[in-house]
């Protein structure tokens, strides 16, 4: 925009993005900060950055009292089992919703737009029925089905579909011609253009995955089968008062993963996002 | 199938195996979907015409629970709740990423770094982000300690009734308004600049260009981010139930909050479902009317 004025106005349009940029980056710093201090320091001096100040004892006392190892690996191999479920199934679908005619394909299609548009907490309590009589509370399969059949997962079927719609014709046909079947043309020529698409996919699934917070709190109550969003709120004493050190520290723990996949991969992670997003 | 399967006709049995291969694609999503989403849709219906507490058998109550809603000053005041929430959230996190979009939208050396930073509370854990803000919004925090310096009196955002709901708002929009932002970017630099120029030679102010221009040509995407947000708004349980819980005085506690505390903390199962019941309408009715407005709103080129 205007680029041949940019350079006059530009300190001032740097000022203003700093300014902007505050309500984003300061939260995050100051958890990142507050992490490694002792509990009457994140009180008596928030400011204080001073790094000879800061040490690992919350990130120490949080493995050591609390199991939190053990939910840090739930979420982890929940994660794990959704993510990679999650683009398989809806690849799958999406491609025979885009691409096969088969009986009842149009109704189909229209229950996964209903689904899509379903939040997942309004159907708890059927679900939750469902599982309790199954026996199935307090383990991880009605957060791991939930998870992969959510709007989250019908959305990715969705994105499947118009990724594979935008896909030329003749690239089956070639495919066809040169013998394979189905499954082949699917496997060795639709997949492997499908990278962008699938990883929109992925981060979704990732991020719904590794929030989930209603589902664990429905299901979910002894302390071994948690998962990190719930797990995060046990830092308490008897009492229910919070102990904001181990919190801020487990925190940091639950969100760098994401942070720094994030960072590393922004690129494709932001235009993925915007692509789903404009593409409509 | 035999007669189809008999040689001599090629295309039709060609056809069956695609039938075939399409229901073997689509069947694991499908069925899971059906079980998961479209039956418990359907359950949720059923079970808000019972009165059941999960212990005893489910009695037949017929429409009682939604007469009792309709009576039902908490269920009420959580729909005026859910009403104020979502158009909070809706107008703020539009106008916001908007505002942000065209900022974004500069060039700039580093513009990229401010890119990433309005992003990244989007990636943030949502427990972990509510939790950042209910400590930095504890009675006595700084936060509130240089809101009353500034003369506000005595602030305490997050738990007091009249200001905890916009508090709410503002903590969900700081969080997520980096992806509307980061959509509404893209769809900006998907507009040719020739246009501006254009308009602009032909005298159009700035607000005329977005207005007249800029506008209609996103207006596809406006459409997109309006409804998921809208939705999202609807049901979002999470940030709500980690930073208030509801309170204080029921101040916070939407529809879905209220769903979820008749269900799982008061196990009125039956009534839980009939809220549950009455958020799907509503929802599917936006939905509707979104669609039937998007012809007459939207603009597509060509």
């Amino acid at each position: 925009m205007r680029a041949e004025r940019a350079p006059r106005w530009s300190w001032a349009l740097y000022a203003l993005l700093v300014l902007v940029s505050l309500p984003f980056l300061l939260p995050l710093l100051w958890l990142l900060v507050s992490a490694f201090k002792t509990s009457a320091a994140i009180f008596s001096s928030p400011f204080d950055v001073n790094l000879a100040h800061l040490s690992l004892a919350n990130v120490r006392q949080v493995f050591h009292d609390y199991p939190f190892a053990r939910q840090y690996v739930n979420s982890v191999y929940i994660a794990a089992l959704v993510v990679p479920l999650t683009m398989l199934l809806s690849a799958l679908a999406g491609y025979a919703f885009a691409r096969l005619r088969f009986p009842g394909r149009d109704v189909v299609f229209i229950l996964t737009l209903v689904a899509m548009m379903v939040p997942s907490e309004l159907t708890a309590v059927p679900q939750f029925v469902a599982f309790s009589r199954l026996g199935l509370t307090n383990s991880h399969v009605p957060v791991i089905v939930t998870q992969i059949f959510s709007a989250t997962g019908a959305l990715a079927v969705f994105l499947m579909r118009q990724h594979f719609i935008t896909l030329p014709p003749e690239l089956d046909d070639a495919g066809r011609v040169d013998g394979l079947g189905t499954l082949g043309v699917f496997r060795y020529i639709m997949l492997p253009l499908s990278r962008p698409a699938l990883a929109t996919v992925a981060i979704f699934a990732v991020l719904n995955s590794w929030n989930d917070y209603f589902n664990p709190l429905i299901y979910l109550s002894r302390e071994g089968l948690l998962t990190l969003p719930l797990a995060l709120q046990r830092f308490t004493d008897p009492l229910g008062g919070v102990y904001w050190n181990l919190t801020l520290a487990a925190g940091v723990l639950v969100a760098l993963p994401v942070l720094l996949t994030f960072l590393l991969a922004q690129r494709q992670f932001i235009e993925s996002l915007a692509a789903s997003g404009t593409k409509g | 199938m035999t007669r189809a399967a008999r040689p001599g006709r090629p295309a039709l049995r060609r056809a069956q195996r695609e039938a075939l291969m399409g229901v073997l694609f689509a069947a694991p999503f499908a069925l899971g979907m059906l079980l998961v989403v479209i039956v418990p849709l359907l359950g949720v219906m059923g079970i808000s015409l019972t009165q059941w507490s999960l212990l005893d058998a489910p009695r037949w109550v017929g429409l009682r629970n939604y007469t009792r809603l309709a009576a039902d000053p908490a269920f009420l005041r959580s729909a005026g709740v859910t009403a104020a929430f979502t158009a909070g959230i809706l107008a703020l996190n539009i106008s916001a990423a908007l505002a942000l979009a065209t900022l974004l939208n500069v060039r700039l050396r580093g513009i990229g770094v401010f890119r990433t930073i309005v992003f990244s509370p989007v990636v943030m854990p949502v427990v972990a982000w509510a939790l950042v803000w209910k400590f930095l919004l504890q009675p006595d925090s700084l936060l509130n300690t240089w809101l009353s310096r500034l003369g506000a009196g005595e602030v305490n955002l997050l738990f007091t009734p009249s200001t905890a709901l916009w508090t709410v708002v503002v903590i969900e929009v700081i969080k997520s308004v980096g992806l509307n932002a980061v959509i509404f970017l893209s769809a900006l630099q998907g507009v040719p600049p020739e246009l501006h120029e254009a308009a602009r030679l032909d005298g159009a102010t700035g607000w005329q260009v977005f207005r007249r221009i800029i506008l209609p040509l996103i207006s596809p995407t406006f459409f997109l981010v309006f409804i998921v947000t809208l939705i999202g708004a609807l049901k979002l349980f999470t940030p709500v139930y980690v930073l208030t819980g509801g309170g204080p005085a029921d101040s916070t506690t939407t529809l879905i909050v209220y769903m979820f505390k008749q269900g799982f903390q008061f196990f009125e199962f039956g009534y839980a479902s009939a809220v549950a019941t009455v958020l799907f309408v509503i929802v599917l009715a936006l939905t509707v009317a979104q669609w039937s407005l998007r012809r007459r709103l939207v603009f597509y080129e060509g």
